[in-house]
Order: C-alpha cells, then structure tokens, then sequence
C-alpha cells in the first residue's frame, strides 16, 4: 500500500533556510572587523558569518535583515538564528530577535525503483514539466503547497518547499504517481 | 566570538615582532641638520661645486645669503646621490652623535628604508653651545607615516601620500624625489647613521620659520584620528601632542590629510612599493593578517578612522518606510530603486518587501505606529539562553601572525585556500620572510 511505503521512506532534509529581522540597522564594518568567523563582501554589502554549532551560515545585511541557510531542521534554524542575533547583541547592537521565518526547506528522498519520465509527464501533463535537453529531471509542481518536486530517473526525488511539512505532503502526494511509472 | 577584544588583529599586527621593526622604522626618518660656521661661508661658496651632485638631480647650492644667518644651517636630502662633505666639517645625526670630519668623505646614501620620501623641512638651528658645531640635516620623511616634532625648532612634516613642495624654502625647493632611502655612510667612519627621528624636545634656539607651510598634520584631532589607527604602534604617537604645533595654513593640507588618512595603515605597511608608486591605493593587493590556528578569518578591509566610519553611506535598506505589516506587499516605488542592489534572489526570499529605515529613531516611531509589532514579536534574547561561547577568545590569543600581501583567498564550504606574498611570519617565537606563501586550511 501507499502508506506502507511511506513510512519506509526517508526525507532528508538538506537544507532550511529563513530570515529574520534585528529592528536595528547593523555596521557591517564593526561585523567584520570584531566579529569572528565572518566574510565581509563589501562589493556586495552583505557580511557572512558562519556558524559552527548548528552548522549555518548567515547573510547580514545593514539593513537588519538576516538570511540563515544551513541548517537541517527547523528548530535547528531558528536556535542557530537566535544564536547569530545573540552574537551580534553582544558585539554591541540593539537587536531584537523579530519577524523569523522559515522560507525554504529542501529535502532529498530515494524512490526504490526507476521512473519513466517521459511516461510520467504525459500522466501528468499541467504539473509536470520535462525538457530533457535542458535538465534531466522532470519538474512537478504542486500549486497548493506551494511545493517543487524534481524527479530523476533513478528514482532520487528533491522537494523544495516552504516548510517541512509541505515537503513532507509532497512527497506522499507524489509517490502514487511515480509508483506507477515505474520500469 | 572576538567581541571581547575589538580589532584584536590590528593590536596583534602592531604589538607582534613581526612587525616592530617595519613600523617603527617607517617612522623615524633620518634626520641630519648641518650647520655651518661663519668662517665656512666662504669656503661653502667656493666648495660649493663639490656639494653640487652631478648624477643630474639637482642639489640646490646654497649660499650664505640665502641661509642669511649666523648660525647657518642646511638642509640636505640625500636621494640617492653622494655628497661630497668638505674636511673639518661635523656631522651630527639625530640621535646626537656627533661626526667630525677630519678628512673629506663622500657621504653615499645606501639603501635603507625603502618608504622614506625625501621631504625638505625648514632650516634647523641648534645651538649645542659651540657655534663652531656642525650639524647636517638631513630630512628624509615617511610619505606613508604620520609624525610630528613638536619641537619649537623643529618641524617634520610627514606627507601621507603626495608630499606637497614647501614653497620659499631655497634650499630644499626640489627635494622631492621618490627614492630609495637612504642611511648615509661614512667610508671613513664606518659609522652607519641610523635613521631617527628627532623626538625629544631639544631646546629651543632661534630659529628661521619659515613663511612657507611647514605643515604639521598634527591638528589635534587629526591627531586623535591618526592615533587611533597607529594605536600601540608606536611611542612616537605620544609624542605628537604636546608643544606647540607649528600651525601653517592648513586648509587644503588638513583635507589631504583626512581623506588620505583611510590608507594610512596600507600605505605604511606597503614598504617599498609605496615609494615608486604613489598611486599605491589603487593597488589590489591588500595587508591580510592571518593566524596561524585552524580559525582564520580573512578581513579585507582598510582600517579607517572614526570620522570615515560616520562617512559611510548604506547602500541598501534605506529610503524605505518600515511598514510592520507581515507580508505587506506595500512596495515603494523607491525600493525599485535597490533591486539592483540588493540581491534579488534575496528578495525573492524575504517574503516582506519593506526595509528598515536607516536611523534608529525612525524605526522606533514606526513600531510605535504599530501595535501588530509586539504581537508578532518574538521572545528577547537572554543572556543566558540558548547562547554558548562558541569560540573561546582565546583562541586570536597568539603570538604566530603573519603580515603580508595576498593573491588570492578562496574558499570552498570550510576548505580555505591562501596564495599569500611578500610577508613575514612570526611562527614559534621565530621569524620567517617569504616572498610566496600558499596555505591550506579547514574551518
């Protein structure tokens, strides 16, 4: 059954990614200069600075403005965000931990079997898009999750989504699908 | 996090031994006064041919008329020719020591410092108490390095970046030569005149000042400016306050000063290269100080003064209204404006279209403004919450440093690539001097 296989799936998610705002405008020098473990792009205006506790490595712009990528769960975001803006509370700004959110999760899932693509996006022609001769995966959206789903011959599915939870409903979604295009 | 020592590279890049002799000799500049007695003034006009230097840079003879006192007194620059020093003349370099010159000696300039600028300074008079004395001046300055006498009798300027002709100074009208410099050395003597500065306040005699501007940079807060970048470089920054600063007009010069203020540390640091190349600011490579523990943090950035920093313009978030509403699609037609700025991948992430306006006072009216604010807001970040030392600061608590220029710093996820050149490095309580360094490393 569908559900059987579910269960036995495993979603890994790779990648979360979220912003969030310190409400107080940053010196990207002052970052650069006495913070630890930063990159400071100053053609671009943006300082890096890397985490190694949850792995995270976060875009700090002057406006406030923090993007957080890295992390491999959610709450594993939001304690490496916190932990940035208590970092550069302690370099000496007025930062207020406001406005978190998770914007992207990613997540890799491995089908046991092989797909026909083109097969598949016949099936399933509004949502599946596939151009063999610009990527090798066939590109499934799901409009109501708000959820991508990119499917691979070999069965290697990524799903990129606005939280884990739409990617983990992707992927149910989309099994049945695949499961019967197999070779 | 190395918030606990703010800017401890740069402390660590002057304090280090590595270090210690670049800056403190970039410094001094070797300073030689002559002065010559009355009963020379003949001989000078005579001899002066032989003070004439036929490598085709023209060394001003001067004459008595000109020196126009008693007490006589010229300044030379040596840039790279030899002077031909008449017997019976003493010489006396700035440290005080005193040379008599039984014989005629050629003065060659070796090369010393290579970031020495020639500059002409203003006739010095010293009287030691024998008039009889001679003393050859010779003022060679640091273009990168800022210092002052504070002397009554004497000034120095230092030129940061161009030096600037003193007009109405006969003798050193055309002193301004790029060269190496130049630690004179006496055949006879074998005496090696170590370069120094005159800092100690030496009595004040008569003395010529001069109408032109000998210009001191040393407005007092330029001085502050100057310090707080040199800070712990040097002692020769404490001796830059104090006594009255020979005050000339300033206006242009001061304006040179501050906006060359921001490559002081590069320029100093630039050795020789910034003698033949002025434009030495435009030059890609940079100072990267780098330590030798498995943290490294690369910072490019060009020190600047407290001034600049209020200077600084942010290119992106501003000109915007703070609207607080999540998801409030209200863009301003202004914010068009730093899409090309901001990155738009980015954008299309933050989901909110706003950004917050660049003075504080704004953005706390603005959440005043909304009450959604403090519904939306998250919980304050607690000293004691989910916060560790991560890093232990001790960790920038090193004596291995290395100061150099670097190629190229690249990295890929947490392997670090270095192409380093032209450095020093201070490892294991012992110093190594490389022209090419290539590093690895893992964060």
């Amino acid at each position: 059954m569908d559900a059987d296989s579910d269960v036995a799936l495993d979603i890994l998610i790779t990648n979360v990614v979220c912003v969030f705002r310190t409400r107080c405008h940053l010196n990207l020098r002052k970052i650069a200069l006495e913070g630890a473990n930063v990159i400071y792009k100053r053609d671009v205006g943006k300082v890096l600075m890397k985490l190694r506790k949850p792995r995270i490595t976060a875009t700090i712009w002057s406006s406030g403005k923090i993007i957080c990528t890295g992390a491999t769960s959610e709450e594993e975001a939001k304690f490496g965000a916190r932990r940035l803006a208590r970092s550069l509370q302690k370099l000496g700004f007025q930062v207020i931990f406001t406005d978190f959110k998770v914007v992207n999760v990613l997540a890799v899932c491995n089908m046991p079997f092989e797909i026909r693509l083109p097969e598949f996006t016949k099936n399933n022609r509004p949502h599946a898009s596939y151009e063999p001769e610009l990527h090798p995966a066939v590109c499934y959206r799901i409009k109501s999750l708000r959820a991508t789903l990119q499917i691979f011959s070999t069965g290697s599915i990524t799903v990129t989504g606005p939280n884990v939870k739409a990617v983990a409903t992707a992927v149910e979604q989309i099994y049945p699908f695949v499961f019967e295009i197999t070779t | 996090m190395a918030y606990l020592n703010p800017v401890l590279w740069e402390t660590k890049v002057f304090q280090s031994k590595a270090t210690e002799d670049f800056f403190r000799n970039s410094i001094q500049s070797p300073l030689f006064t002559l002065q010559l007695p009355h009963n020379l003034h003949q001989t000078l006009q005579s001899s002066t041919a032989s003070l004439v230097i036929p490598a085709g840079r023209t060394l001003p003879s001067f004459t008595t008329a000109e020196l126009g006192t008693s007490n006589s007194s010229a300044n030379f620059t040596f840039p790279g020719y030899s002077i031909h020093v008449p017997a019976g003349v003493t010489l006396q370099t700035a440290s005080g020591h005193l040379y008599k010159v039984s014989v005629p000696i050629m003065v060659t300039p070796t090369s010393g410092r290579a970031d020495i600028l020639q500059q002409p300074i203003q006739q010095v008079f010293q009287q030691l108490g024998q008039p009889s004395v001679i003393q050859t001046s010779v003022p060679q300055l640091n273009p990168c390095c800022l210092q002052a006498t504070t002397e009554k009798s004497q000034r120095i300027e230092t030129v940061l970046q161009q030096p600037t002709i003193l007009p109405s100074e006969p003798v050193d009208r055309k002193y301004l030569e790029n060269a190496t410099s130049d630690t004179l050395v006496y055949p006879g003597n074998e005496h090696k005149i170590m370069p120094e500065v005159l800092l100690s306040h030496q009595e004040s005699s008569h003395y010529v000042s001069l109408p032109s501007a000998v210009f001191s940079p040393q407005v007092s807060q330029t001085n502050s400016n100057v310090e707080s970048v040199l800070s712990g470089s040097t002692s020769m920054t404490q001796n830059l306050h104090g006594g009255s600063l020979f005050m000339s007009p300033l206006g242009a010069l001061h304006q040179h000063v501050t906006h060359t203020q921001p490559h002081i540390l590069k320029n100093r640091t630039y050795g020789r290269d910034s003698v033949k190349q002025p434009r030495n600011i435009q030059e890609p490579s940079n100072i990267l100080v780098s330590k030798k523990d498995s943290n490294c943090q690369v910072d490019l950035s060009i020190q600047v003064t407290d001034d600049d920093i209020n200077e600084i313009i942010q290119v992106d978030g501003t000109g915007d209204t703070s609207s607080n509403e999540e998801i409030g699609n209200a863009r301003d037609v202004d914010e068009n404006e730093f899409l090309g700025i901001i990155d738009t991948g980015d954008l299309n992430v933050l989901e909110e279209a706003d950004s917050i306006s660049n003075e504080d006072s704004a953005a706390n009216s603005s959440d005043n403004e909304d009450p959604q604010v403090d519904t939306v807001e998250e919980d304050p970040l607690n000293s004691g919450d989910d916060v560790s030392e991560q890093d232990v600061p001790d960790l920038f608590d090193t004596d291995n440093v290395i100061v150099c220029q670097y190629d190229k710093i690249h990295r890929s996820k947490n392997k670090w690539k270095f192409y380093l050149k032209d450095g020093v490095m201070c490892f294991g309580g012992r110093d190594y001097v490389f022209a090419k360094a290539i590093g690895d490393a893992e964060w």
